[in-house]
C-alpha cells in the first residue's frame, strides 16, 4: 500500500516536471490511420529527437501537439495542462509551443520586422525592436545581418532564412520547441549553427526535433524516439539506442534506413 | 505580339486623335481654363467643366469607398468562413450580378433607390451624387469582390501557416498577413473598378439629376449634380454636330478617356512593380 502511494506520487511528480505528456494519441486523415495510440513524455529540458521513415507520422504528430490538426483522440498535456482546455485557446498554446518547419518561410518584410512579427500588440512590437539583436544572436544570425536589418528578408540565403525563422519563433518566448527537420535543406554551416544554438536553448527548454539525419540525431544526444507507421516503436537514451537498438525495426532502420513494420493494419 | 501591340497603339492613337480633333474648336477657345470654370450654359456659350469633373470624381470615389469594405468583407467571408462546398455559389452569384446590363441597375435605382432616399432623407428629389455613388457601388461590388477574392486566394498557404505557428489569431492573421499580401491584387481591382465606375453612363444618368452645379458646400452629396458621362449621354443628341457645344462635349469625352487611361497605366505600373 505504502509503495503503491510512493509510486503514484513519484509518477505524479514526474508528470509535473515533464513538459509534454502525450497519452493514447490517435489520428485519422482522410480515413487513413496516421497515428495510433502514441504515448510519449518529454523531460523538462533537453533535446528529444524523433526519427522514423518517411510517412511515419512525425510531422502529423507535431501538428497535433500544437493544434494545427485538431481532430485527434487521446490526451496531450503541456506543462500539466490539457491542450484542449488551454487558457486562451490554440492560438495561446502556439505561443507557448514554438514550431519551426522544414522549409523556411519568411514574411515579405524587413529582417527586423520578421523577427518581431509574432509578438502580440503594436506597441510591444515597437518596443521589442531593442531585443531584436538578442533573438538574432540566439539564432546565430546576428553577425551576418547586423548591418542590414532594414533589408527585405527574402534576400537572405535559405540557411539564413531558416535561422531568421528560428529567431522569429524565439521572439514569441515559447516554453517548448517543436522542430520539423529544420536543417533538412541547409548547408553544413547553417546546420551546425542551428544545432549549436538549439543545443544551448535546450538547457532551458524541452525540444522535440524531427530529423532524417541519423548522424545528427546521434550528435544531438539526449533522447531518441523511433516512430514507424504511426506508432512509437522504441524510445530511449540516444547513445544506448544507436549502440544497441532493442527492436528489430529500429535496428533495420538505423542500419539501412528501411522499416518493415508489418504494413498498415 | 508586336503586331498586336502596334494595333493597340494605333487604335489608341486614332481614338485620342479623333477626340482631340472633335474637341479642338472648343479647346482653342477655352482651353485649360474651362477645367476650373463652374458654369455650363451651352446656349450662352459657357462651358465650365468643373461641376461635371468634380461630380465624376465624387461618384467614383464614393462608390469605391462604399464598395471596397463590403467587397473585402464578402471575399474574406467566402474564402475563410464559408464551407468550401458553398464557396462557388457566392462567386457564381457575383458573376451573374456583374453580367447584368447597367441600364437594369439604372431602372432599379430609379424605382427603388430614389424613393428610398427621398423618404429617408426627406429630399425634394433623390437624384443626387449620393444616389449615383450608391448605385455605382452596387455595380462595381461584384467585380471588386471576385478580384479581391482571387488576390486573397493567392496568398501562399505557408505564409498563413507560419502566422498560425507564431500564435497569431484569426484577426491578426487577416490584418497582418492576408490583407497586406493580397494588397497588390486588391489595388488593381480598385483601379479597374474605378475605371468602370468612371465610364458608366446610363445608370448614372438616370439617378444623378443632371444639373451642372457645383455641390454647395463642396461635400454636399445630396443635391442633383452632373458627371462627365451623364452630360455627354444627355446632351450629345441635342448638340448640333460641329457646334461649339458639340466640341465641348467631345472635350468632356477626351477628359474621360485621359482619366481612364491614367487609371489603366497606373494599374499596369503598379502591377509591374509587384513582380
Ligand atoms: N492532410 C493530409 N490528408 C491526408 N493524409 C495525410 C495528410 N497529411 C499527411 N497525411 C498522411 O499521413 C501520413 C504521415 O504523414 P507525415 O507528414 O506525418 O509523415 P512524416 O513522418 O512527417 O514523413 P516525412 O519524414 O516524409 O516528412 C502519410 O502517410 C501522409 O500521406
Ligand atoms: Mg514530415
Amino acid at each position: 500500500m505504502n509503495t503503491q502511494i510512493n509510486i503514484e506520487s513519484r509518477q505524479r511528480t514526474q508528470a509535473a516536471s515533464s513538459s509534454l505528456q502525450v497519452r493514447g494519441l490517435s489520428l485519422r486523415l482522410d480515413g487513413r490511420v496516421v497515428l495510433r495510440d502514441v504515448t510519449l513524455q518529454l523531460p523538462a529540458t533537453g533535446i528529444t529527437t524523433l526519427i522514423g521513415p518517411s510517412g511515419a507520422g512525425k510531422t502529423s504528430l507535431l501538428r497535433c501537439l500544437n493544434g494545427l490538426l485538431e481532430h485527434w483522440q487521446g490526451e496531450v498535456r503541456i506543462a500539466g495542462k490539457d491542450t484542449r482546455q488551454w487558457p486562451g485557446g490554440w492560438d495561446a498554446l502556439r505561443r507557448h509551443v514554438g514550431l519551426l518547419g522544414q522549409k523556411p518561410c519568411v514574411f515579405p518584410l524587413s529582417i527586423r520586422a520578421n523577427v518581431v512579427f509574432g509578438i502580440q500588440g503594436f506597441w510591444r512590437r515597437r518596443r521589442a525592436a531593442a531585443r531584436v539583436e538578442h533573438y538574432l544572436r540566439q539564432a546565430a544570425l546576428w553577425d551576418e545581418v547586423a548591418e542590414r536589418l532594414q533589408q527585405p528578408a527574402q534576400r537572405l540565403s535559405i540557411g539564413q532564412q531558416q535561422r531568421l525563422c528560428l529567431a522569429r519563433a524565439l521572439a514569441v518566448k515559447p516554453r517548448m520547441l517543436l522542430l520539423d527537420e529544420p536543417t533538412a535543406s541547409l548547408d553544413p554551416t547553417s546546420k551546425h549553427l542551428i544545432e549549436r544554438s538549439i543545443g544551448r536553448l535546450a538547457n532551458e527548454l524541452p525540444v522535440l526535433w524531427v530529423t532524417h539525419d541519423l548522424e545528427q540525431a546521434r550528435r544531438l544526444g539526449g533522447q531518441v524516439v523511433f516512430m514507424c507507421e504511426g506508432r512509437i516503436i522504441e524510445q530511449g537514451a540516444s547513445e544506448a539506442f544507436f549502440r544497441r537498438p532493442q527492436r528489430l525495426e529500429s535496428r533495420e532502420f538505423i542500419n539501412w534506413q528501411v522499416c518493415d513494420c508489418g504494413g498498415p493494419s | 505580339m508586336h503586331v498586336s501591340a502596334l494595333l493597340v497603339g494605333l487604335v489608341l492613337f486614332l481614338l485620342l486623335g479623333f477626340l482631340w480633333f472633335g474637341a479642338w474648336p472648343f479647346l482653342r477657345q477655352d482651353g485649360i481654363a474651362s477645367l476650373f470654370a463652374s458654369q455650363w450654359y451651352p446656349f450662352e456659350g459657357l462651358f465650365g467643366m468643373a461641376p461635371a469633373l468634380l461630380g465624376s470624381l465624387w461618384v467614383v470615389l464614393l462608390a469605391l469607398f462604399l464598395a471596397l469594405p463590403l467587397a473585402l468583407a464578402g471575399a474574406v467571408f467566402n474564402l475563410e468562413l464559408m464551407p468550401s462546398r458553398w464557396q462557388g455559389f457566392l462567386r457564381l452569384g457575383m458573376q451573374v450580378l456583374a453580367g447584368i446590363p447597367s441600364v437594369v441597375y439604372g431602372l432599379m435605382g430609379l424605382w427603388l433607390l430614389l424613393p428610398l432616399l427621398e423618404s429617408q432623407l426627406e429630399l425634394l428629389t433623390g437624384r443626387s451624387l449620393l444616389a449615383a455613388g450608391l448605385l455605382l457601388a452596387l455595380m462595381i461590388l461584384p467585380t471588386l469582390m471576385v478580384m479581391s477574392e482571387e488576390a486573397l486566394h493567392g496568398v501562399r498557404a505557408e505564409q498563413k501557416e507560419s502566422a498560425i505557428n507564431l500564435g497569431l489569431d484569426w484577426n491578426q492573421r487577416l490584418w497582418r498577413v492576408l490583407l497586406p499580401q493580397a494588397w497588390p491584387g486588391i489595388r488593381s481591382a480598385c483601379l479597374l473598378a474605378l475605371g468602370r465606375a468612371l465610364g458608366e453612363t446610363v445608370a448614372v444618368m438616370l439617378v444623378v439629376g443632371s444639373m451642372d452645379r457645383l455641390p454647395q458646400p463642396w461635400y454636399n452629396l445630396l443635391q442633383p449634380a452632373q458627371t462627365l458621362t451623364s452630360r455627354i449621354g444627355r446632351e450629345i443628341g441635342e448638340a448640333g454636330m460641329g457646334s461649339l457645344h458639340w466640341s465641348a462635349l467631345m472635350a468632356s469625352g477626351l477628359l474621360l478617356a485621359m482619366l481612364a487611361l491614367l487609371l489603366a497605366s497606373l494599374a499596369q505600373l503598379m502591377g509591374r512593380e509587384k513582380r
